[in-house]
């Protein structure tokens, strides 16, 4: 059910940029951050639609891949010594926020010294990897 | 209510380099790059990371007990691997 859902949210993401691609590129072709001036309207619904589509289907992968693995296991050995567990969210927290944050920094820099071609397929191969990661994983378990 | 620094410090400092270059750190630099909207991807990043890891400190003991694993992390390869199918062939899926 759940991939269900994702699976969804994958979907339309994509329609949307299909739907509001001008006719030469495709949104996912120009360098992130350059972004055209905003169009009024219509246009800002479908802006809100792809935001919340990126999110969730961010979100429901990370969260999925991220369950019981290592950085989850550090973070319960120290809250179960300290006997602190909201102070060790909280450290944890504010950890994960700063790496999150450094990627999507260095997908901005890369964005902006590679060609968005380049770009995608790189990330395509390197969400591939992870994925074959998952998958070793699961089976070496 | 004092607030334990120090603890806060070895809690970040912990997960912070456990963190990098970890999968989750390369997807975001993937789809942060690459998306249309890397504020979304960032946002997503983040909550993501922060709920598991709030699961993580209150079950205490992981999530295991409560989802397989194995389950779990099927479903996230699958979730990738649609995520890179999109990027690699943006036209393929009509």
């Amino acid at each position: 059910m759940l991939s269900n859902l994702a699976l969804r949210v994958f979907l339309t993401d994509n329609e949307r940029n299909m739907k509001d691609a001008p006719v030469t590129s495709p949104p996912s072709m120009q360098p992130a951050g350059t972004e055209q001036p905003i169009k009024k309207s219509p246009q800002a619904t479908d802006a809100k639609a792809t935001f919340w589509g990126v999110f969730l289907s961010t979100f429901v992968t990370i969260f999925l891949a991220e369950l019981g693995d290592k950085t989850q296991v550090a973070t319960l050995l120290i809250s179960a010594e300290s006997h602190k567990p909201l102070t060790v969210f909280v450290g944890a927290a504010l950890a994960l926020i700063s790496t999150s944050l450094v990627g999507v920094l260095v997908g901005q820099w890369l964005a902006k010294h590679i060609s968005p071609e380049t770009l995608d397929t790189l990330a395509g191969i390197l969400l591939l990897i992870i994925s074959v990661g998952l998958v070793a994983d699961v089976i070496g378990l | 209510m004092s607030f334990d620094w120090n603890l806060i410090g070895v809690s970040f400092i912990t997960v912070f380099l456990s963190e990098l270059g970890d999968k989750s750190q390369l997807a975001a630099i993937a789809l942060g790059g690459s998306s249309s909207s890397p504020k979304a991807v960032f946002f997503g990043t983040a909550s993501a990371l922060v709920l598991a890891s709030f699961i993580g400190v209150l079950l205490g003991e992981g999530t295991a007990q409560i989802l397989p694993e194995q389950l779990v992390k099927g479903i996230a390869a699958i979730g990738f691997a649609l995520l890179a199918i999109r990027l690699l062939w943006p036209d393929s899926e009509d």
